[in-house]
Protein backbone atom coordinates (compact mmCIF):
# COMPACT_ATOMS: atom_id res chain seq x y z
CA UNK A 1 0.00 0.00 0.00
CA UNK A 2 1.50 3.62 -1.12
CA UNK A 3 1.13 5.52 2.11
CA UNK A 4 3.40 8.62 1.57
CA UNK A 5 2.83 10.11 -2.32
CA UNK A 6 3.50 13.60 -1.19
CA UNK A 7 7.26 14.71 -2.43
CA UNK A 8 9.84 15.19 0.41
CA UNK A 9 11.85 17.99 -0.39
CA UNK A 10 15.85 17.38 0.89
CA UNK A 11 18.09 20.76 1.47
CA UNK A 12 21.45 21.14 2.18
CA UNK A 13 22.41 23.52 4.39
CA UNK A 14 25.24 26.04 3.49
CA UNK A 15 28.98 26.10 5.38
CA UNK A 16 28.34 28.54 7.54
CA UNK A 17 24.96 30.03 8.62
CA UNK A 18 24.77 33.42 9.76
CA UNK A 19 21.73 35.63 9.92
CA UNK A 20 22.63 36.78 6.14
CA UNK A 21 22.77 33.10 5.18
CA UNK A 22 19.68 32.15 7.26
CA UNK A 23 18.06 34.67 5.80
CA UNK A 24 19.09 34.01 1.92
CA UNK A 25 18.08 30.02 2.76
CA UNK A 26 14.90 30.82 4.34
CA UNK A 27 14.59 32.64 0.84
CA UNK A 28 15.14 29.81 -0.81
CA UNK A 29 13.29 27.24 1.03
CA UNK A 30 9.50 29.45 1.22
CA UNK A 31 8.09 28.03 -2.01
CA UNK A 32 8.05 24.65 -0.62
CA UNK A 33 7.02 25.42 3.05
CA UNK A 34 3.71 27.61 1.24
CA UNK A 35 2.74 24.16 -0.06
CA UNK A 36 0.12 21.56 1.19
CA UNK A 37 1.40 19.57 4.39
CA UNK A 38 5.26 19.99 3.25
CA UNK A 39 7.58 17.39 4.38
CA UNK A 40 11.05 18.53 4.40
CA UNK A 41 14.48 17.32 4.93
CA UNK A 42 17.62 19.60 5.68
CA UNK A 43 20.63 17.97 5.50
CA UNK A 44 23.28 19.82 7.91
CA UNK A 45 26.68 17.59 7.24
CA UNK A 46 28.24 20.65 5.79
CA UNK A 47 27.71 23.21 8.24
CA UNK A 48 31.09 24.24 9.55
CA UNK A 49 29.60 27.22 11.34
CA UNK A 50 25.99 27.61 12.84
CA UNK A 51 24.90 31.06 14.92
CA UNK A 52 21.87 31.76 16.36
CA UNK A 53 20.41 33.24 14.00
CA UNK A 54 20.53 29.54 11.94
CA UNK A 55 18.79 27.84 14.68
CA UNK A 56 16.28 30.31 14.43
CA UNK A 57 15.82 29.82 10.96
CA UNK A 58 15.51 25.94 11.64
CA UNK A 59 12.66 26.78 14.43
CA UNK A 60 10.66 28.80 12.13
CA UNK A 61 11.25 26.71 9.38
CA UNK A 62 9.27 23.92 11.61
CA UNK A 63 6.80 26.49 12.90
CA UNK A 64 5.86 26.99 9.52
CA UNK A 65 5.74 23.36 8.41
CA UNK A 66 3.58 22.50 11.04
CA UNK A 67 1.41 25.15 10.79
CA UNK A 68 0.48 23.32 7.59
CA UNK A 69 0.23 19.95 9.00
CA UNK A 70 3.86 19.19 7.60
CA UNK A 71 7.08 18.61 9.02
CA UNK A 72 10.92 19.53 9.13
CA UNK A 73 13.60 17.04 9.96
CA UNK A 74 17.26 17.24 10.46
CA UNK A 75 19.91 14.51 8.80
CA UNK A 76 23.44 14.00 9.28
CA UNK A 77 24.33 16.84 11.65
CA UNK A 78 27.87 17.72 11.54
CA UNK A 79 29.64 17.88 14.98
CA UNK A 80 29.85 21.50 14.99
CA UNK A 81 26.43 21.87 14.19
CA UNK A 82 25.27 18.96 16.86
CA UNK A 83 27.27 21.45 19.65
CA UNK A 84 25.47 24.39 18.96
CA UNK A 85 22.06 22.90 18.68
CA UNK A 86 23.05 20.95 22.15
CA UNK A 87 24.06 24.72 23.44
CA UNK A 88 20.86 26.14 22.81
CA UNK A 89 18.87 23.53 23.81
CA UNK A 90 17.33 22.89 20.69
CA UNK A 91 18.38 19.36 19.82
CA UNK A 92 15.33 18.25 21.64
CA UNK A 93 12.99 19.79 19.65
CA UNK A 94 13.78 18.22 16.30
CA UNK A 95 14.01 14.75 14.81
CA UNK A 96 17.53 13.87 13.65
CA UNK A 97 18.27 11.35 11.51
CA UNK A 98 21.98 10.33 11.26
CA UNK A 99 21.43 10.18 7.16
CA UNK A 100 19.43 12.28 4.56
CA UNK A 101 17.73 9.06 2.90
CA UNK A 102 16.61 8.05 6.83
CA UNK A 103 15.32 11.02 7.05
CA UNK A 104 13.18 10.82 3.95
CA UNK A 105 12.67 7.28 4.95
CA UNK A 106 10.97 8.24 8.32
CA UNK A 107 8.44 10.23 6.72
CA UNK A 108 6.49 7.31 4.51
CA UNK A 109 7.14 5.55 7.77
CA UNK A 110 4.76 7.04 9.76
CA UNK A 111 1.23 8.25 8.84
CA UNK A 112 0.30 11.88 8.32
CA UNK A 113 -1.76 13.07 11.34
CA UNK A 114 -5.17 13.67 9.80
CA UNK A 115 -5.20 9.86 8.75
CA UNK A 116 -3.77 8.99 12.06
CA UNK A 117 -6.50 10.44 13.62
CA UNK A 118 -9.13 8.89 11.45
CA UNK A 119 -7.61 5.44 11.66
CA UNK A 120 -6.98 5.66 15.55
CA UNK A 121 -10.45 6.53 16.13
CA UNK A 122 -11.99 3.56 14.04
CA UNK A 123 -9.83 1.10 15.50
CA UNK A 124 -9.91 2.20 19.23
CA UNK A 125 -13.18 -0.16 20.74
CA UNK A 126 -16.19 1.59 21.86
CA UNK A 127 -16.47 1.56 25.92
CA UNK A 128 -20.86 1.58 26.52
CA UNK A 129 -21.24 2.80 30.12
CA UNK A 130 -23.14 0.27 31.96
CA UNK B 1 72.54 24.49 48.44
CA UNK B 2 71.31 27.05 45.48
CA UNK B 3 68.68 25.68 43.78
CA UNK B 4 67.08 27.70 41.08
CA UNK B 5 64.03 26.57 38.75
CA UNK B 6 63.87 27.46 35.07
CA UNK B 7 60.25 26.92 32.82
CA UNK B 8 59.99 26.46 29.60
CA UNK B 9 57.06 27.34 27.13
CA UNK B 10 57.06 27.25 23.38
CA UNK B 11 55.88 25.47 20.68
CA UNK B 12 57.27 23.37 18.13
CA UNK B 13 54.85 23.91 15.44
CA UNK B 14 52.48 25.68 13.78
CA UNK B 15 50.02 26.78 16.20
CA UNK B 16 47.37 25.56 13.99
CA UNK B 17 48.92 22.06 13.61
CA UNK B 18 50.18 21.47 17.33
CA UNK B 19 47.37 19.73 19.79
CA UNK B 20 48.52 21.21 23.23
CA UNK B 21 47.28 24.79 22.55
CA UNK B 22 43.46 26.20 22.93
CA UNK B 23 42.68 28.95 20.50
CA UNK B 24 46.38 29.45 19.87
CA UNK B 25 47.64 29.43 23.52
CA UNK B 26 49.40 26.83 25.34
CA UNK B 27 47.44 24.35 27.69
CA UNK B 28 50.02 25.56 30.12
CA UNK B 29 48.93 29.31 30.20
CA UNK B 30 45.33 28.83 30.25
CA UNK B 31 44.20 29.40 34.03
CA UNK B 32 42.58 26.15 35.14
CA UNK B 33 40.81 26.73 38.65
CA UNK B 34 42.47 29.68 39.14
CA UNK B 35 45.94 29.32 38.12
CA UNK B 36 47.72 28.12 34.89
CA UNK B 37 49.94 25.10 35.09
CA UNK B 38 53.20 26.99 34.83
CA UNK B 39 51.99 29.33 37.99
CA UNK B 40 51.65 26.14 39.49
CA UNK B 41 54.55 25.05 38.59
CA UNK B 42 56.31 28.16 40.11
CA UNK B 43 54.34 27.70 43.05
CA UNK B 44 55.59 24.12 43.41
CA UNK B 45 59.02 24.76 43.31
CA UNK B 46 59.39 27.28 45.77
CA UNK B 47 57.37 24.95 48.21
CA UNK B 48 60.40 22.77 47.62
CA UNK B 49 62.73 25.78 48.38
CA UNK B 50 63.63 26.09 44.99
CA UNK B 51 64.10 29.84 43.83
CA UNK B 52 63.92 32.20 42.22
CA UNK B 53 62.41 31.05 39.48
CA UNK B 54 62.76 32.22 36.22
CA UNK B 55 60.38 31.18 32.96
CA UNK B 56 60.70 31.80 29.50
CA UNK B 57 57.83 32.00 27.44
CA UNK B 58 57.56 32.21 23.77
CA UNK B 59 55.66 35.53 22.36
CA UNK B 60 52.34 34.00 20.68
CA UNK B 61 52.04 36.66 18.15
CA UNK B 62 48.20 35.82 17.79
CA UNK B 63 46.95 35.70 21.65
CA UNK B 64 49.27 38.57 24.12
CA UNK B 65 50.66 35.95 26.43
CA UNK B 66 51.41 38.70 29.46
CA UNK B 67 47.75 39.22 29.86
CA UNK B 68 47.59 35.48 29.99
CA UNK B 69 50.28 34.65 32.39
CA UNK B 70 49.92 37.54 34.59
CA UNK B 71 53.63 37.51 36.94
CA UNK B 72 53.60 36.43 40.19
CA UNK B 73 55.88 37.07 42.63
CA UNK B 74 59.11 35.10 42.91
CA UNK B 75 58.93 33.91 39.25
CA UNK B 76 60.46 36.34 36.90
CA UNK B 77 59.44 36.25 32.92
CA UNK B 78 60.68 36.51 29.57
CA UNK B 79 59.13 36.75 26.62
CA UNK B 80 61.12 35.95 22.94
CA UNK B 81 60.71 34.93 20.16
CA UNK B 82 60.28 31.67 18.54
CA UNK B 83 63.64 31.71 16.33
CA UNK B 84 65.27 33.16 19.69
CA UNK B 85 63.49 30.74 21.87
CA UNK B 86 66.61 28.37 23.01
CA UNK B 87 69.04 31.12 22.65
CA UNK B 88 66.91 32.90 25.08
CA UNK B 89 66.71 29.38 27.22
CA UNK B 90 70.38 28.91 27.82
CA UNK B 91 71.39 32.56 28.01
CA UNK B 92 69.09 32.26 31.01
CA UNK B 93 70.33 29.02 32.35
CA UNK B 94 74.19 30.90 31.90
CA UNK B 95 72.79 33.86 34.00
CA UNK B 96 71.32 31.84 36.95
CA UNK B 97 74.90 29.69 36.96
CA UNK B 98 76.68 32.97 36.92
CA UNK B 99 74.73 34.11 40.04
CA UNK B 100 75.28 31.43 41.93
CA UNK B 101 73.53 28.31 41.16
CA UNK B 102 74.35 24.90 41.76
CA UNK B 103 71.38 22.98 40.76
CA UNK B 104 69.08 24.23 38.10
CA UNK B 105 65.72 22.16 37.75
CA UNK B 106 64.56 22.76 34.42
CA UNK B 107 61.28 21.95 33.14
CA UNK B 108 59.45 22.31 29.90
CA UNK B 109 55.50 22.83 29.79
CA UNK B 110 54.03 20.45 28.37
CA UNK B 111 52.96 18.04 30.98
CA UNK B 112 51.91 19.10 34.39
CA UNK B 113 53.72 16.55 37.37
CA UNK B 114 53.83 16.91 41.09
CA UNK B 115 57.32 15.42 41.65
CA UNK B 116 59.01 15.61 44.97
CA UNK B 117 61.83 17.79 43.39
CA UNK B 118 63.92 17.31 47.40
CA UNK B 119 63.71 13.81 46.39
CA UNK B 120 64.68 14.71 42.57
CA UNK B 121 67.56 16.44 43.67
CA UNK B 122 68.97 13.93 46.00
CA UNK B 123 69.21 11.07 43.65
CA UNK B 124 70.75 13.25 41.44
CA UNK B 125 73.46 14.23 44.00
CA UNK B 126 73.67 10.23 45.01
CA UNK B 127 73.96 9.03 41.35
CA UNK B 128 76.53 12.10 41.31
CA UNK B 129 74.74 13.04 37.74
CA UNK B 130 76.04 15.78 35.59
CA UNK B 131 72.35 15.63 34.44
CA UNK B 132 69.05 13.57 35.72
CA UNK B 133 65.48 13.23 33.65
CA UNK B 134 61.98 12.69 35.33
CA UNK B 135 59.94 9.60 33.42
CA UNK B 136 56.46 8.65 33.66
CA UNK B 137 55.58 4.66 33.22
CA UNK B 138 59.48 4.59 31.79
CA UNK B 139 58.37 7.14 29.53
CA UNK B 140 61.20 10.05 30.07
CA UNK B 141 59.32 13.48 30.27
CA UNK B 142 60.89 17.22 30.08
CA UNK B 143 61.98 17.80 33.38
CA UNK B 144 65.97 17.75 34.06
CA UNK B 145 67.65 18.41 36.87
CA UNK B 146 71.14 19.62 35.88
CA UNK B 147 74.59 20.46 37.63
CA UNK B 148 75.07 23.76 37.29
CA UNK B 149 78.76 23.33 36.97
CA UNK B 150 78.08 20.92 33.54
CA UNK B 151 77.49 23.96 31.08
CA UNK B 152 78.40 21.92 28.13
CA UNK B 153 76.13 19.30 28.80
CA UNK B 154 73.09 21.33 29.33
CA UNK B 155 74.12 23.67 26.26
CA UNK B 156 73.82 20.36 24.09
CA UNK B 157 70.37 20.14 25.76
CA UNK B 158 69.14 23.26 24.53
CA UNK B 159 70.78 22.93 21.07
CA UNK B 160 68.92 19.52 20.62
CA UNK B 161 65.31 21.25 22.25
CA UNK B 162 65.59 18.73 24.86
CA UNK B 163 65.55 15.77 22.54
CA UNK B 164 69.40 14.65 23.27
CA UNK B 165 72.11 14.95 26.58
CA UNK B 166 75.46 14.38 25.38
CA UNK B 167 76.29 12.40 28.39
CA UNK B 168 73.59 9.63 29.96
CA UNK B 169 70.86 10.80 31.78
CA UNK B 170 69.72 8.15 34.77
CA UNK B 171 66.14 8.56 34.70
CA UNK B 172 63.91 9.30 37.89
CA UNK B 173 60.30 7.80 38.05
CA UNK B 174 57.67 10.18 39.13
CA UNK B 175 55.60 8.93 41.58
CA UNK B 176 53.00 11.96 42.17
CA UNK B 177 50.18 13.34 40.38
CA UNK B 178 50.89 13.73 36.02
CA UNK B 179 48.92 15.05 33.52
CA UNK B 180 49.64 15.40 29.84
CA UNK B 181 48.24 18.24 29.06
CA UNK B 182 48.16 17.46 25.60
CA UNK B 183 44.16 18.89 24.43
CA UNK B 184 41.69 19.95 25.66
CA UNK B 185 40.07 16.60 27.64
CA UNK B 186 43.40 16.84 29.62
CA UNK B 187 42.64 20.55 30.36
CA UNK B 188 39.35 19.52 31.73
CA UNK B 189 40.85 16.32 33.62
CA UNK B 190 42.97 18.75 35.04
CA UNK B 191 40.06 20.66 36.08
CA UNK B 192 38.38 17.88 37.30
CA UNK B 193 41.52 16.34 39.27
CA UNK B 194 42.19 19.92 41.10
CA UNK B 195 38.56 19.91 41.71
CA UNK B 196 38.06 16.65 43.59
CA UNK B 197 41.57 17.14 45.24
CA UNK B 198 43.29 14.74 43.53
CA UNK B 199 46.05 16.92 43.10
CA UNK B 200 48.49 18.51 45.90
CA UNK B 201 47.95 21.78 43.95
CA UNK B 202 44.61 23.36 45.58
CA UNK B 203 42.11 25.59 43.54
CA UNK B 204 42.54 29.29 44.44
CA UNK B 205 40.61 31.29 46.42
CA UNK B 206 38.37 30.80 49.61
CA UNK B 207 36.16 27.35 50.11
CA UNK B 208 32.62 29.25 50.57
CA UNK B 209 31.11 25.65 51.74
CA UNK B 210 32.49 22.10 51.22
CA UNK B 211 33.73 22.05 47.48
CA UNK B 212 33.20 25.43 46.24
CA UNK B 213 35.77 27.66 46.09
CA UNK B 214 35.42 31.29 45.16
CA UNK B 215 37.80 33.76 44.17
CA UNK B 216 38.20 37.27 45.74
CA UNK B 217 35.65 39.92 43.54
CA UNK B 218 33.99 36.69 41.96
CA UNK B 219 30.23 38.15 41.97
CA UNK B 220 27.43 35.54 42.22
CA UNK B 221 23.97 36.91 42.07
CA UNK B 222 21.03 36.05 44.41
CA UNK B 223 19.10 33.18 42.63
CA UNK B 224 22.17 31.38 40.64
CA UNK B 225 23.17 27.87 41.91
CA UNK B 226 26.56 27.25 42.56
CA UNK B 227 26.71 22.83 43.46
CA UNK B 228 29.74 21.68 44.20
CA UNK B 229 32.66 20.59 43.38
CA UNK B 230 33.18 24.10 41.30
CA UNK B 231 35.04 26.99 41.16
CA UNK B 232 34.60 30.33 40.62
CA UNK B 233 37.31 32.81 39.65
CA UNK B 234 38.66 36.40 40.58
CA UNK B 235 36.04 39.04 38.87
CA UNK B 236 33.81 36.43 37.41
CA UNK B 237 30.19 36.59 37.19
CA UNK B 238 27.51 34.22 37.60
CA UNK B 239 24.36 35.86 37.05
CA UNK B 240 20.57 35.11 38.36
CA UNK B 241 19.25 32.06 37.33
CA UNK B 242 21.89 30.08 36.63
CA UNK B 243 23.46 26.56 37.63
CA UNK B 244 27.11 26.25 37.89
CA UNK B 245 27.14 22.09 38.57
CA UNK B 246 29.71 19.03 38.62
CA UNK B 247 33.50 19.76 38.57
CA UNK B 248 32.63 23.08 36.54
CA UNK B 249 35.60 25.56 36.73
CA UNK B 250 34.38 29.40 35.80
CA UNK B 251 37.95 31.17 35.90
CA UNK B 252 38.50 34.57 36.08
CA UNK B 253 36.58 37.86 34.46
CA UNK B 254 34.34 35.09 33.05
CA UNK B 255 30.41 35.99 32.58
CA UNK B 256 27.58 33.17 33.26
CA UNK B 257 24.21 34.95 31.78
CA UNK B 258 20.75 34.38 33.64
CA UNK B 259 19.60 30.61 32.80
CA UNK B 260 22.63 29.08 31.45
CA UNK B 261 23.81 25.79 32.36
CA UNK B 262 26.95 25.26 32.65
CA UNK B 263 27.88 21.42 33.36
CA UNK B 264 31.24 19.32 33.63
CA UNK B 265 32.58 22.09 31.75
CA UNK B 266 35.78 24.83 31.78
CA UNK B 267 35.05 28.40 31.11
CA UNK B 268 38.30 29.72 30.71
CA UNK B 269 39.50 33.26 31.36
CA UNK B 270 37.52 36.52 29.99
CA UNK B 271 34.95 34.69 28.48
CA UNK B 272 30.91 35.23 28.33
CA UNK B 273 28.23 32.73 27.59
CA UNK B 274 25.41 34.01 26.78
CA UNK B 275 21.58 33.69 28.01
CA UNK B 276 19.56 30.36 28.41
CA UNK B 277 22.46 28.37 27.01
CA UNK B 278 23.33 24.64 28.00
CA UNK B 279 27.42 24.05 28.37
CA UNK B 280 28.27 20.63 29.07
CA UNK B 281 30.94 18.71 28.75
CA UNK B 282 33.17 21.26 27.28
CA UNK B 283 36.00 23.66 27.45
CA UNK B 284 34.96 27.10 26.23
CA UNK B 285 36.57 30.56 25.77
CA UNK B 286 37.75 32.87 22.89
CA UNK B 287 35.14 32.10 20.83
CA UNK B 288 35.65 28.04 20.91
CA UNK B 289 33.76 25.09 22.12
CA UNK B 290 35.09 21.83 22.54
CA UNK B 291 32.86 19.70 23.32
CA UNK B 292 34.81 16.15 24.87
CA UNK B 293 31.26 13.95 24.44
CA UNK B 294 31.51 14.55 20.84
CA UNK B 295 35.15 14.95 20.37
CA UNK B 296 33.89 18.13 18.29
CA UNK B 297 35.61 21.56 18.21
CA UNK B 298 32.77 24.30 16.88
CA UNK B 299 34.33 27.98 16.33
CA UNK B 300 31.39 30.30 17.30
CA UNK B 301 31.40 33.98 15.58
CA UNK B 302 28.04 34.49 17.67
CA UNK B 303 28.21 37.32 20.28
CA UNK B 304 25.08 36.26 21.65
CA UNK B 305 26.19 32.66 22.26
CA UNK B 306 29.68 33.18 23.35
CA UNK B 307 32.10 35.41 23.09
CA UNK B 308 35.49 37.53 24.61
CA UNK B 309 35.04 40.16 27.06
CA UNK B 310 37.39 43.07 27.19
CA UNK B 311 40.29 42.42 29.28
CA UNK B 312 41.35 46.19 28.85
CA UNK B 313 40.12 48.46 31.81
CA UNK B 314 39.23 51.68 29.89
CA UNK B 315 36.50 49.97 27.93
CA UNK B 316 35.19 48.21 30.76
CA UNK B 317 35.71 51.42 32.95
CA UNK B 318 33.85 53.58 30.06
CA UNK B 319 31.07 50.58 30.00
CA UNK B 320 30.46 50.46 33.48
CA UNK B 321 30.22 54.58 33.85
CA UNK B 322 28.07 55.07 30.86
CA UNK B 323 25.32 52.21 32.74
CA UNK B 324 25.61 54.04 35.94
CA UNK B 325 25.08 57.57 34.49
CA UNK B 326 22.35 56.44 32.24
CA UNK B 327 20.70 54.25 35.10
CA UNK B 328 18.22 57.15 37.02
CA UNK B 329 17.35 58.75 33.47
CA UNK B 330 16.39 55.63 31.90
CA UNK B 331 13.97 54.63 35.19
CA UNK B 332 12.61 57.93 35.07
CA UNK B 333 11.38 58.11 31.62
CA UNK B 334 10.59 54.92 32.30
CA UNK B 335 8.17 55.40 34.98
CA UNK B 336 6.31 58.63 33.01
CA UNK B 337 6.24 57.47 29.50
CA UNK B 338 6.95 53.72 29.66
CA UNK B 339 4.01 51.39 29.25
CA UNK B 340 3.51 48.76 32.20
CA UNK B 341 4.90 45.63 31.61
CA UNK B 342 2.84 43.01 32.02
CA UNK B 343 3.63 40.05 33.20
CA UNK B 344 4.66 36.82 31.30
CA UNK B 345 1.58 34.10 30.98
CA UNK B 346 3.30 31.46 32.40
CA UNK B 347 1.93 28.54 29.81
CA UNK B 348 3.90 31.31 26.94
CA UNK B 349 7.25 31.16 29.25
CA UNK B 350 6.27 27.20 29.47
CA UNK B 351 6.93 26.87 25.49
CA UNK B 352 9.70 29.28 25.66
CA UNK B 353 13.71 28.07 24.30
CA UNK B 354 16.83 30.14 24.42
CA UNK B 355 16.46 33.50 25.04
CA UNK B 356 19.41 33.74 22.69
CA UNK B 357 17.16 32.84 19.61
CA UNK B 358 15.18 35.93 19.26
CA UNK B 359 11.81 35.52 17.97
CA UNK B 360 12.06 32.19 17.48
CA UNK B 361 11.90 31.44 20.85
CA UNK B 362 8.26 31.69 20.71
CA UNK B 363 8.24 28.15 18.94
CA UNK B 364 4.90 26.51 19.26
CA UNK B 365 6.76 23.00 20.53
CA UNK B 366 7.11 23.48 24.42
CA UNK B 367 10.85 23.61 25.22
CA UNK B 368 9.93 21.61 28.73
CA UNK B 369 7.24 19.56 27.95
CA UNK B 370 6.21 18.19 30.94
CA UNK B 371 2.76 17.19 29.46
CA UNK B 372 1.05 19.04 32.31
CA UNK B 373 1.95 22.16 30.62
CA UNK B 374 -1.88 22.78 29.49
CA UNK B 375 -3.74 20.46 31.75
CA UNK B 376 -2.29 22.88 35.07
CA UNK B 377 -1.12 26.13 33.24
CA UNK B 378 -0.26 27.48 36.74
CA UNK B 379 2.09 24.87 36.84
CA UNK B 380 5.93 26.27 36.84
CA UNK B 381 8.62 23.60 35.51
CA UNK B 382 12.14 24.78 37.15
CA UNK B 383 14.82 22.58 35.19
CA UNK B 384 17.64 22.33 38.26
CA UNK B 385 20.64 20.65 36.39
CA UNK B 386 21.94 18.05 34.00
CA UNK B 387 18.49 16.63 32.85
CA UNK B 388 16.76 16.56 36.18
Amino acid sequence: MEINSRPVVVKRMPERVNARTAREFMQALRPFLVTDRPQLVLDLSQVVRLDAAGVEMLLSCMSAAHKRDGDLKLAAPSPQAYVVLELTRTERLFEIYDTSSDAVRSFSGFLPNTMRQQLLHKRTPTISAA
Amino acid sequence: MDIRGLVLINSEAEPETEPNRFGGVPLGLLDVAGKSALMRTAERLRTFGVGPVTAVIEDFSSVPARGIAPGEPGLTSTFTSRDRFWRTAENAFNELVQTGAEIVILIKIGAYQEMDFEKFVQLHLDNNSRVSQLSYEGQPLEVFCISASRRNDAASLFRTRLSKCRVDCPLVELDGYFNPLRNAGDLRDFAIDILSLRTETCPSGIQMKPGVWVAPGAHIEKGARVIAPAFIGSGARIRSGSVITRCTSVERHAQVDCGTVVENSSLLANCYLGAGLDLAHSVAGMGIIANLRRGATALISDYKLIRSTSQAVTPNFLSSARELVSFLPRQLWRGMFGSRVQQPDLNVTLHQTSPALGKAAGYEAPACNTGAADEFPNLVAVRTHGNQ
